[in-house]
């Protein structure tokens, strides 16, 4: 259909306009649809919250049902960066080889198990770790085996997204690298990776944000401690923050509550810290 | 050489992926074995769920010793799994691809990174936290709200009539899901969706689209695989969330929903409900047919995701047909 | 399997404790003074307990400045579960151990901390202020579906003069594992047998399938769905009282063994403890529903601490049997100033002398 035709036929234009303007009526709806429950729930976890959050919070460490949150807050780091530290180089490596090599019958094979593998519940992971890590290999409640449970279960979900991210790509961009003759490695490294690093980062960020919130395959794995985490990677438990967010709700006491709503505005806070930081990290990239 | 060596390494890390599958199933059977042998095929067609009595001697029924009146049946649980996982996602597909196509060509480019960090927190709200806003905030209004509007509009289907006393159940679920499956999906087309060339995109409009024409009949064809994708990582997520389901389900257990309202139990949730109590089995069974069901779990999403790219694969051929 | 791991745990541990052990023992003699080499002790379980754990560890440190406490909510089977394993030193469960369980495991101790009680709550606008009457037998009825109404004659008649609606009863049960749930069953199973012969008793039941009838998550997640939903019934811990009236929910008498109905009150909970009391057996493990005597509140328990008699060293060993013994003495954790605040009751003197003769095992 060409413009001069459109403009000459009044009756389609006006068919067509109305139907664009209940198009895009209905993807502001979608959009305010999964917005507005993201901001009550923002606004409740703040509200219920506001009075535990003190400077005392980032200070001290748990004391009973008060006290602060430091030992939650350096183990839920110690936990995810833990989990990034090993689950990405094993998921942004799968998700190369899937978008680059991965047409062949390995390669399906692999996409579909990993799909599998984010349908596993995280419980399933946690019991698995504790019944193999924490008493099989006598690591008992620890910070490694917490870590190792939780790169479990991010490993698949940062493959397939940094496939799907580098599979986005013009296939043109690679034959032209590879008919100037180079090497996989330099297509992949110097053409394909930096184009596709914001879909890669937000994968990797998504997978984050998953293992921040996790609390269940945690509880039996890297158990929970009251105190600041001493280092030890094995025979010393570690605290997290949605241990908090979990256990204390279901206290009796107003002060654990208002602990509860801290640490589950913390959790969020975290990450939102962290995706901004990624984000002007790579404004400041794309601008050298 | 340096290829090749690039190539194995790369095999190497893709590698593990299996290795974990293969090691958690392989956990999962071989701790599941005297379960699968005492519960038989009947585990998956039985409505009734049981652990015994846990605090009288055990029985010996064949050659296993089972706690008196243990009786393991998970139809439920498949059910309830299948139906909010099928719920969440009708729901979820349709508003992602609404949200990712409103945050790529429909809001203003300045609010964009905003509009999207709003969807990204949406994955970063513990599932706890969905939980709770499920039983202060959306279980009363399913059941003062919209499950009364749904009876009135489609009432006339059985399905959608009855109204809920409490709001929780399946439809309370589903929805808690839907908004923790939708920045997975919505995530993952938006940035495939700004991967569109410009030349495609102008294309269209030198043919006289308009932009949501152009956005739709152009930009949402090109990134149809990553929608399946998205949709498929989705479906994971569904099949396998714990906790903020378990908070608004209703906890069915030893009857099948009738309603979209109907309190229901998934499998995820149900082990995690019941892990606690099964740990206090002295013969082990309750905690093996816990495991069990995790097993059953890992076939239901082998056969959904198998299900899932054979329809994808037919869609692929006839669009390609059509184009 | 658990067995199993348990060995490799030890060995392990005693392995590590033997040089832990050796190193402290050059610091001080094992005794009083050995609490202050620094221990960590791990305490998990019973998300009932955890509260007044927490209540205690701050205070009980404070004064012991080298031993760590760490206390985590993980639900009671967990808690004995992973007692058994070694994994953690303290296991609290609302629960004793079963026959079979202790069977297998002869070396671990349930050792009574505190008394703890359950009120039954409803949701009935206009009679939330009235406190209504059931008994074991109402109850049974409606939580297996067969009383659905609650101006059911079964209800009506013990609430002479109450004029109840004809409204559908939502009967709301816990869906987590939960000491809750094995007392209030306890109480159905004790007061009907044809409870006790269809569903018993545990920590999670095979609940009736019931018409409108849910499931909730932990005691809050119980205030909640009962409080949203107008014509519910629940089952909360009594820690929860003022959350309770918080949502406006009655709480209900109930009929004691003598044909009474009560409410848990100091005096009616003391009551029932007091019955129960010469009965107690040296492993303390008894139930104390739906005790004989005029004044008895029916759903009451102790809540255990499961701890080994074996631990990875004596160190360990000493600092356990320390708290413990604090924790049950009317001086130490038994003091109001604790239990007040989780409305628990203290042990009464003769329970404690058992538990402390308990305690003095843990080597």
């Amino acid at each position: 259909m060409s413009v001069s035709q459109a403009a000459a036929d009044f009756p389609r234009l006006a068919y067509r306009r109305a139907r664009a303007r209940a198009g895009w009526g209905l993807a502001v709806l979608a959009f305010v649809l999964v917005a507005a429950p993201l901001l009550d729930i923002l606004g409740l976890v703040a509200a219920r919250g506001a009075s535990a959050i003190s400077p005392r919070l980032f200070t001290t460490v748990t004391n009973g049902i008060s006290g602060g949150l430091l030992n939650a807050i350096v183990g839920t780091f110690v936990l995810s960066g833990g989990a990034l530290v090993l689950g990405v180089p094993v998921g942004v490596g799968a998700g190369i080889y899937l978008a680059e090599f991965g047409s062949g019958p390995f390669g399906t094979v692999v996409r579909f198990l990993s799909d599998v593998l984010t349908g596993v519940p995280s419980i399933v992971l946690g019991y698995f770790s504790y019944i193999t890590m924490v008493i099989g290999l006598g690591w008992q409640f620890s910070a490694l085996a917490g870590a190792i449970t939780l790169a479990l279960m991010i490993v698949p979900y940062i493959a397939r997204l940094t496939e799907l991210s580098l599979r986005q790509l013009p296939v043109s961009l690679r034959e032209s690298a590879y008919a100037l003759g180079a090497p996989a490695h330099t297509v992949v490294f110097r053409i394909v990776f930096p184009i596709a690093t914001p879909g890669v980062l937000t994968g990797v960020l998504l997978a984050l944000a998953i293992s921040v919130g996790e609390t269940a395959p945690l509880i039996y794995t890297a158990g929970w401690s009251n105190y600041l985490w001493n280092g030890r990677l094995t025979h010393e438990p570690i605290g997290y923050l949605t241990y908090v967010v979990w256990s204390f709700i279901n206290q009796p006491f107003a002060s654990a509550h208002a602990l509860a709503f801290a640490a589950a505005f913390l959790v969020v806070l975290v990450v939102l810290a962290i995706n901004i930081a990624a984000r002007l990290f790579l404004l400041g990239h794309r601008a050298v | 050489m340096r290829t090749s060596l690039f190539r194995t390494g790369l095999i190497g890390l893709t590698g593990i992926i299996p290795g974990i599958l293969f090691a958690v199933i392989i956990f999962l059977a071989l701790y599941s074995w005297p379960a699968i042998r005492f519960n038989g095929a009947g585990f998956l067609i039985r409505q009734m769920w049981s652990l015994g009595n846990l605090y009288a001697n055990p029985v010996t029924i064949g050659a296993t010793e089972v706690p008196i009146g243990a009786h393991y049946g998970i139809l439920v649980f498949i059910v309830g799994t299948l139906a909010t996982s099928a719920l969440a996602l009708l729901i979820a597909v349709p508003v992602s691809i609404g949200v990712a196509i409103f945050l790529a060509e429909g809001a203003p480019p300045r609010l964009r990174p905003l509009l999207s960090l709003i969807v990204d927190l949406l994955a970063v709200v513990p599932s706890v936290v969905y939980g709770l806003w499920g039983i202060a905030v959306l279980a009363p209004l399913v059941a003062h709200v919209i499950a009364p509007a749904l009876g009135a509009v489609l009432g006339f289907i059985p399905f959608f009539a009855g109204g809920s006393p409490t709001g929780f159940g399946l439809l309370s679920s589903s929805l808690v899901l839907t908004l923790m499956v939708v920045p997975i999906i919505t995530t993952t087309i938006y940035s495939a969706l700004q991967q569109v060339l410009a030349p495609d995109k102008e294309a269209a409009y030198a043919l006289g689209a308009m932009k949501l024409e152009m956005a739709v009949g152009v930009m949402l064809p090109a990134v149809r695989g990553s929608i399946i994708g998205a949709a498929i990582l989705g479906l994971g997520r569904a099949l396998g969330e714990t906790m903020a389901v378990l908070m608004v389900s209703g906890g069915a257990i030893n009857y099948l929903p009738t309603t979209i309202t109907s309190p229901i139990s998934t499998m995820a949730s149900f082990i995690v409900s019941q892990l606690d109590s099964a740990e206090q089995d002295p013969t082990g069974m309750a905690v093996r047919s816990l495991a069990e069901i995790a097993l059953v779990l890992f076939v239901i999403t082998i056969v959904v995701n198998g299900i899932a790219r054979m329809i994808t694969r037919g869609l692929h051929v006839s669009l390609a047909g059509r184009g | 399997m658990q067995k199993e791991a348990r060995e490799m745990l030890l060995r392990r541990t005693v392995l590590l404790g033997a040089a832990g052990g050796a190193a402290a023992s050059a610091l001080a003699l094992v005794s009083r003074t050995a609490l202050a080499a620094n221990i960590t002790l791990l305490e998990t379980g019973s998300t009932l307990l955890y509260p007044l754990f927490n209540l205690w560890v701050p205070k009980y440190t404070a004064k012991n400045p080298g031993v760590r406490i760490t206390t985590t909510s993980s639900g009671s089977g967990t808690g004995i579960a992973q007692a058994i394993s070694g994994v953690a030193q303290i296991g609290a469960s609302d629960a004793y151990m079963s026959d079979p369980q202790m069977k297998r495991n002869p070396d671990i101790l349930n050792i009574p901390l505190a008394i703890s009680a359950q009120t039954v709550n409803y949701n009935v606008p206009g009679l939330n202020k009235t406190n209504l009457k059931f008994s074991g037998p109402v109850l049974a009825g409606i939580y297996s579906g067969k009383i659905t109404r609650w101006d059911d004659p079964a209800i009506a008649k013990l609430n002479p003069g109450v004029s109840l609606p004809t409204r559908v009863i939502t009967p709301v049960h816990r869906t987590d594992g939960s000491g809750d749930t094995f007392i209030f069953s306890q109480y159905l199973a004790f007061s009907t047998p044809a409870w006790a012969k269809s569903v018993g008793y545990g920590t999670t039941i095979s609940w009736p399938p019931v018409h409108g009838g849910i499931g909730a998550i932990g005691n809050p997640g119980m205030v909640e769905a009962s409080g949203h939903t107008p014509f519910s019934i629940a089952y909360i811990g009594v820690s929860f009282h003022a959350q309770v009236a918080e949502a406006g929910l009655g709480t209900a008498l109930l009929e004691n063994r003598a044909g009474n109905f009560v409410l848990p009150t100091p005096k009616t909970v003391g009551a029932a403890a007091a019955a129960i009391e010469a009965k107690t057996p040296p492993d303390e493990r008894i139930s104390l529903i739906f005790a004989p005597g005029a004044d008895s509140y029916p759903i009451i328990n102790y809540e255990y601490a499961i701890v080994s008699t074996k631990q990875a060293n004596p160190h360990v060993a000493a600092v356990l049997r320390d708290f413990l013994s604090w924790a049950v003495g009317p001086e130490g954790g038994n003091a109001p100033e604790f239990l007040d605040a989780v409305r628990f009751l203290p042990l009464p003197a003769k329970i404690a002398a058992l538990s402390k003769q308990q305690i003095a095992k843990i080597r």
